[in-house]
């Protein structure tokens, strides 16, 4: 029942803030997103596979009971991880476009409240087809909130935007349904639960049928993440979107990304993955060093940001292919601190746009002087970003690097990943410093300079609710960075159920390294 | 899982000196987490103070009063631990757990192992820790109200991040030690933030350690790859129980040590890392006393010590050690020689003294590694903190040029004669703490067999005289001589009284703090004079004591070293420590002389020496390469930064162009491209659309007519 | 082949009757190709349409089947009611342009 009402929630708060007195939409809009965050917490309170894996919170209602399709809900500890996320950053970004966005306010929140309840839809999904509507509803909300609130070029952005990723996913629909296809001329009937075909694809497809739903898979996830090289609409799609919507899309959306990964192609198509890991793992540590480098010559903050997303996301897939428990746990927590510390930079910087009306890192500088809280918020989260040790970001690219790292030396599938996978990844953690603290020594440090440009209404620094926005990431990035356990602890069942079906990876370590004595 | 971990900690660490069952399970010392506490609860203070722009010294009594609590904490545990040491868990952090083998868990959470080595570093760094903050109290006064609580919170970092670095007991709370103390510095070194330099110095500091940061991840990922753990005492019990013989097989247990030494290289500022340290030196000069000469900038010794094991297990990772070291001190000596900005000799004089305590680890000398680390700490924050008074009093001035006589100037004695004190030790002057440390080491140069390791222990003797050269050149030049003055471009209100430029001495703070450093300086000394606890062959007292019963003496073959009998080499007929005594105490007053010579009794000599060198084309090369840093910035950003840059630029446009606009674009626009081709058909006259139906009509008649077999009717089949 | 036709036939044949509309619907074809004029263009189409009608007539006859011709009466009452409605549509266009020049009109093109 949890779940039915985080899907519905959103939807009906949409619908309210269309009828409501124009003066009431904000509030009547951050309030149904602050109902939603509420509801959320009590789902993960009752959740009860914390930890031990299998699924909870589960809602299925027949829909076409004929084609197996039910609109069929829960979640297992990753999905309602990511589920907190995105009910938690909601109310956020909601109370962060407050002052952004004046014009056009009623549909904004509408779109902005579809567009929660479609992301949590997609972590929600049971069914396939739920599943698949939901990603591919996220598209619509998202560009209108590109085209119409957008910057300059927006038009152009959000029409990219959805017909790169639309093309994506349909490809991916197919590879989908051709899974269910095969699994219905197999079992006699048609189903489309998510682990009725999970079960069924990693055991009943040839290894060829497997590579061909991996690229099919692939072609849709991961230009959501976004993968090098089809990673380019995101910048553009970034730099041009308003404030909420950045942040949306890179805490949340691009996690679709790797949750569809996670969800999908790690379950369905072992002997794909671990045919093709390694060539995946190099696609993505050529996009760290590729988009990090990319950073390093950006003039446009947001733009940099942008960049360093595809960068970041890299590890997250790194982790995610290491095919071991410290790999994916780093990467799943890798979804979240993403989506912590480089939503906040998106906040920062939207907050720093609204008052200056540029983002061009030649234009401003030395604003620690003008902004010392905003300053202060920029650098700690910049930092959580770099990962720094003590926030959040370090747990996680830790991990996702030790696990690419631990997964040569299993020498169950010689040559899978390793420690040069590792180390080559592990210059994006150089380049990361270089790019981020070069815009913090241009953006925030140095000799003050302002545009000409008239400054907003809003004060020289921060206020009360802006500060209210960031200090809930804030504390996220500290309390992960030094409690990680918790998070870890409770996605451990879920990770290991997927890793299930890769019994020769997990756990094998030790049993070459038994054999030359090492152990006490 | 948690219970279990722990009663391994619990049980002691695994020593190979005492068995197991043998260890005596100390008092509860769960207290020591104040060590890392009290920073925390200051930096915490600190940051209310700047909300509340606090603008008393309330922040520098804050983080004083801390620090002292720390240093007094650091001492109770050293009356109070019983060795070998103990684990004192603190806080859960990392623990991953997914089946029973020791490789199936990954445990690192926020403990502390105590033990002497770690004792040793933890003392010095809140002992210094605290007096430099006395010092900053008055030195950082300008900033009152603006910075100055962001100052001290940064210290309070610093202390904090450099406490889990040492008191770490495992390598992941150490890395965030390793990169605390790297932020901190990034925070403290960028304090004067409005200033493009040191903005600058402060970004090259963190990225160019964030480069030895990824030498110890690495070695991170190996160690708990090859060892299966990453807590000390799992490590070593591991390592003992393979008789600490390199005998897991493979690469791993080369690589280690080399990522390892990474990682201490780029935090202990070596050869090829070291071009960040003189730069750092735009940070408040108590923050150079405190981590850039003092504390932080021996991490690397400590890390290199706490995992001496590892560097046992591959020979070579010790002579390549030892290499770095030696040549990193004499290319640091040459290039302080040639500076005019005291404080940036003094940096380069720590990276050649850094130089010097890696040679010690590489001729297998942890202690002599670990006692010149003690003692240097102590001069060196005097020669720091006195150049910080100077600064402070002549308005930023630090070229050597243009001070002078500040001995006979009123208020300043105190700062001449604690300097001095510093530069003789850091000369090596026969009897001072210096003399006794250096000597340790260079004269296990002599001894440890090696690849030239004689050669490497002639270049240090070489050194220690470039080293009593440089020094006294700064004190004759800026203490001793006619008094002269110009102040520098950092007038503070005050500074000048009708125009004319009067510096202000130092008063009760600095002074109090350079006195008690520079006695400390020279009570550095005693330690060696101290009787051995444990074993009377040692040399060194107490401080060989302090490294012998850690890790850094575990798995050292047995009868090396500092083992007095173990000597067999010999210099001239004598006993290496023996003969250094000599060797050294003369090649540092030959330097001293030198320097006294040509900047004390006829300083026009050195210009016209200098002005002769540089018009002679067989030699003029090297005092401009020295003076230019031998161009190894130069080298840097020509071999690494520009064609990274260049690649950016590279990549970005690949980017634009390529891969956005070829590809994406220009399938996006394909159909709208082949429509453009066709448009022209599209004339809108009605005729031109019937002849294009009517040919189109006629062509596919045509083809049926030519292709397809009919059935006419009544026609021939 | 239609010179066979023809010799087997004798007298008024199908190759006649299929000549005959051929030569019709060309000169239809040709006459709309060359002419601007609306009214002649139209008149131009109702030529191709007899020489369809004489098509159908003809195989309806060849084949003796009825339907053909059942067509020609509907081709014939729609060409009726086209021609006023053309006609029409024709009166309105020169209001507006005062001019029968098809060229006129070129809103299609793209």
């Amino acid at each position: 029942m949890f779940a039915l009402l985080l899907l519905v929630i959103p939807i009906l708060t949409a619908v309210a803030v269309l009828f409501v007195p124009e003066r009431t939409i904000r509030t009547c809009a951050f309030l149904g997103s602050l109902v939603a965050a509420g509801v959320a917490i009590l789902a993960a309170i009752s959740f009860g596979g914390w930890g031990n894996g299998g699924w909870g919170l589960e809602y299925s209602t027949p829909l076409l009971p004929l084609y197996g399709i039910h609109l069929s809900l829960g979640v297992d500890s990753v999905a309602l991880l990511l589920v907190l996320l995105t009910a938690g950053l909601m109310p956020l970004a909601i109370l962060g476009s407050w002052s952004g966005i004046q014009h056009r306010i009623r549909e904004y929140y509408t779109w902005l409240l579809v567009l929660s309840a479609a992301m949590t839809g997609v972590f929600l999904a049971r069914d396939l087809l739920v599943f698949y509507v939901c990603f591919e509803f996220t598209l619509v909300p998202m560009y209108f909130l590109i085209a119409i609130y957008g910057s300059s070029n927006r038009a152009w952005a959000s029409l990219k935007f959805f017909i790169y990723t639309f093309l994506g996913s349909l490809l991916a629909l197919a590879g989908l349904l051709y899974v269910a296809w095969a699994a219905a001329s197999h079992l006699g009937e048609w189903t489309f639960s998510i682990p009725a075909l999970s079960d069924f694809a990693s055991a009943g497809l040839t290894s060829t049928e497997q590579t061909w739903i991996l690229a099919a898979l692939l072609a849709g996830f991961a230009v959501k993440i976004p993968l090098f090289p089809v990673h380019t609409w995101l910048p553009l799609a970034h730099t041009e979107a308003p404030t909420a919507g950045s942040v949306i899309l890179a805490g949340v959306l691009l996690k679709l990304g790797t949750y569809g990964i996670y969800r999908f192609v790690l379950p369905m198509v072992p002997a794909a993955v671990v045919e093709w890991a390694p060539f995946l793992a190099v696609l993505a540590i050529i996009g760290i060093l590729y988009a990090a480098l990319i950073c390093w010559v950006q003039t446009d903050v947001k733009k940099l940001v942008a960049y360093s997303s595809v960068s970041h996301l890299g590890f997250c897939v790194l982790g995610l292919l290491a095919l071991n428990p410290l790999g994916m746990q780093g990467s799943v927590l890798y979804m979240i601190n993403h989506g912590l510390s480089t939503g906040a930079l998106f906040f920062l910087i939207g907050m720093m746009y609204e008052r200056y009306h540029t983002r061009d890192m030649g234009q401003i500088g030395g604003l620690a002087r003008v902004m010392p809280v905003w300053s202060f918020f920029m650098v700690f989260f910049v930092l959580a970003s770099v990962g720094l040790p003590g926030l959040n970001g370090f747990v996680s690219e830790f991990l996702c690097l030790m696990g690419t790292f631990a997964a040569g030396s299993t020498g169950a599938y010689p040559g899978l990943l390793g420690p040069w996978f590792a180390a080559v990844a592990a210059l994006g953690m150089i380049f990361a410093a270089m790019y981020l603290l070069i815009m913090v020594g241009k953006v925030v440090f140095g000799p003050v300079r302002e545009p000409a440009n008239e400054r907003g209404p809003l004060p020289a620094d921060l206020n009360l609710r802006e500060i209210i926005v960031l200090v809930p990431l804030a504390v996220g990035c500290v309390y992960l960075g030094v409690q990680p356990d918790v998070a870890m602890h409770a996605m451990e069942g879920a990770i290991r159920d997927t890793l299930a079906i890769y019994p020769d990876l997990a756990g094998s370590v030790h049993d070459m390294l038994a054999s030359t004595g090492a152990e006490p | 899982m948690m219970q279990s971990i722990f009663a391994i900690q619990k049980s002691g660490i695994g020593v190979p000196a005492v068995p197991m069952e043998e260890v005596v399970i100390a008092a509860d010392l769960s207290w020591a987490g104040l060590i890392l506490l009290l920073p925390l609860i200051s930096l915490v203070l600190c940051g209310v103070c700047a909300a509340m722009r606090v603008k008393s010294k309330a922040p520098a009594m804050i983080t004083a009063a801390a620090l002292a609590g720390s240093f007094v904490t650091s001492v109770a545990l050293y009356l109070n631990y019983v060795p070998p040491g103990d684990v004192i868990p603190l806080l859960d952090w990392m623990n991953l757990s997914w089946g029973e083998s020791r490789f199936d868990a990954f445990s690192a959470n926020f403990a502390l192992y105590i033990d002497s080595l770690s004792l040793l570093w933890i003392m010095f760094v809140t002992g210094l820790g605290t007096l430099i903050t006395i010092y900053a109290s008055e030195y950082m006064e300008p900033d009152l109200g603006k910075g100055y609580a962001r100052f001290f919170a940064g210290v309070s970092v610093f202390l904090f991040a450099m406490g889990c670095l040492v008191l770490s007991d495992n390598l992941l709370m150490l890395y965030l030690g390793w990169e605390g103390v790297g932020f901190a510095s990034y925070w403290l070194i960028g304090y004067y933030y409005q200033r493009p330099s040191a903005v600058a110095a402060a970004k090259k500091a963190f990225i160019v350690n964030r480069i030895g940061d990824l030498g110890l991840a690495l070695a991170v990922y190996l160690i708990w790859v090859t060892f299966g753990t990453v807590q000390y005492d799992e490590l070593m019990s591991v390592l003992q129980a393979n008789d600490w013989r390199p005998e897991f097989e493979g690469w791993s247990v080369t690589a280690i040590p080399f990522l390892l030494m990474l990682a201490a290289f780029g935090k202990s500022a070596q050869l090829p890392l070291y071009v960040w340290l003189p730069d750092a030196m735009e940070g408040p000069t108590p923050v150079s006393a405190l981590i850039h000469a003092a504390t932080m900038v021996t991490a690397g010794i400590y890390l290199v010590a706490r995992t001496y094991p590892l560097f046992l297990m591959e020979p070579v990772s010790l002579q390549v050690v030892a290499w770095v070291g030696g040549l990193t001190a004499l290319l640091a000596a040459t290039i302080g020689m040639a500076q005019f900005d005291i404080k940036r000799i003094m940096a380069y004089s720590t990276v050649s003294q850094l130089g010097y305590m890696f040679l010690g680890l590489g001729v297998l000398t942890t202690y002599g590694a670990a006692y010149h680390v003690f003692t240097h700490a102590f001069f060196k924050a005097v020669l720091f903190l006195t150049c910080g008074a100077i600064m402070h009093g002549f308005a930023g001035q630090l070229d050597l040029r243009k001070l002078s006589g500040l001995r006979h100037m009123k208020g300043w004695r105190i700062t001449a004669w604690t300097m001095l004190i510093g530069c003789l030790c850091l000369a090596g002057f026969p009897f001072t703490s210096g003399y006794f440390s250096k000597d340790a080491i260079l004269a296990e140069a002599f001894v440890t067999q090696g690849p030239g390791f004689e050669i490497l222990g002639w270049i240090a003797i070489v050194t220690a005289g470039l080293t009593a050269y440089y020094t006294f050149r700064v004190w004759f030049r800026v203490c001793a001589g006619p008094v002269a003055f110009e102040p520098g471009d950092e007038l503070h209100d005050g500074d000048a009284h009708h125009g004319e430029f009067h510096p202000h001495a130092p008063r009760f703070a600095i002074n109090g703090v350079l006195l008690v450093i520079a006695i400390g300086a020279l009570l550095a000394a005693v330690p060696y004079f101290l009787d051995n606890q444990a074993d009377e062959h040692l040399a060194g007292g107490w401080i060989a004591d302090m490294v012998h019963d850690s890790t850094a003496r575990e798995g050292l073959p047995a009868g090396h070293g500092d083992v007095d009998g173990a000597h067999h080499a010999t210099i001239l007929g004598m006993d290496p420590h023996a003969a250094m005594y000599y060797i050294s105490g003369v090649v540092g007053l030959i330097g001293l002389s030198f320097a006294a010579w040509l900047h004390l009794w006829r300083r026009s000599d050195a210009d016209a020496l200098s002005r002769w060198m540089r018009q002679r084309i067989w030699i003029g090369w090297l005092p401009r390469a020295m003076e230019r840093k031998w161009y190894v910035d130069e080298i840097y950003h020509g071999v690494v930064r520009a064609p990274l840059w260049i690649l950016g630029h590279m990549c970005h446009a690949f980017d634009r162009f390529i891969i956005d606009g070829l590809l994406v674009d220009g399938t996006a626009r394909l159909p709208r491209t082949l429509a453009r081709w066709l448009q022209p058909l599209q004339s809108g006259v009605v005729q031109s659309i019937a002849l294009a139906m009517a040919g189109g009509v006629a062509i596919i008649l045509l083809a049926m007519a030519l292709f397809m077999q009919f059935d006419w009717p009544g026609g021939a089949h | 082949m239609t010179v066979g036709m023809l010799a087997m036939a004798g007298g008024v044949s199908l190759a006649h009757a299929l000549l005959l509309a051929g030569a019709l619907f060309s000169i239809g074809i040709a006459g709309f190709l060359s002419r601007r004029n609306l009214i002649v263009m139209f008149l131009c189409t109702e030529l191709m349409f007899q020489a369809v009608i004489i098509v159908m007539a003809a195989f309806g006859h060849w084949y003796w089947d009825f339907s053909g011709q059942v067509f020609i009466i509907f081709i014939l009452t729609i060409a009726a009611a086209e021609a006023a409605l053309a006609l029409a549509l024709v009166v309105l266009l020169h209001r507006r342009r005062a001019t029968l020049d098809a060229s006129a009109w070129r809103e299609l093109r793209e």
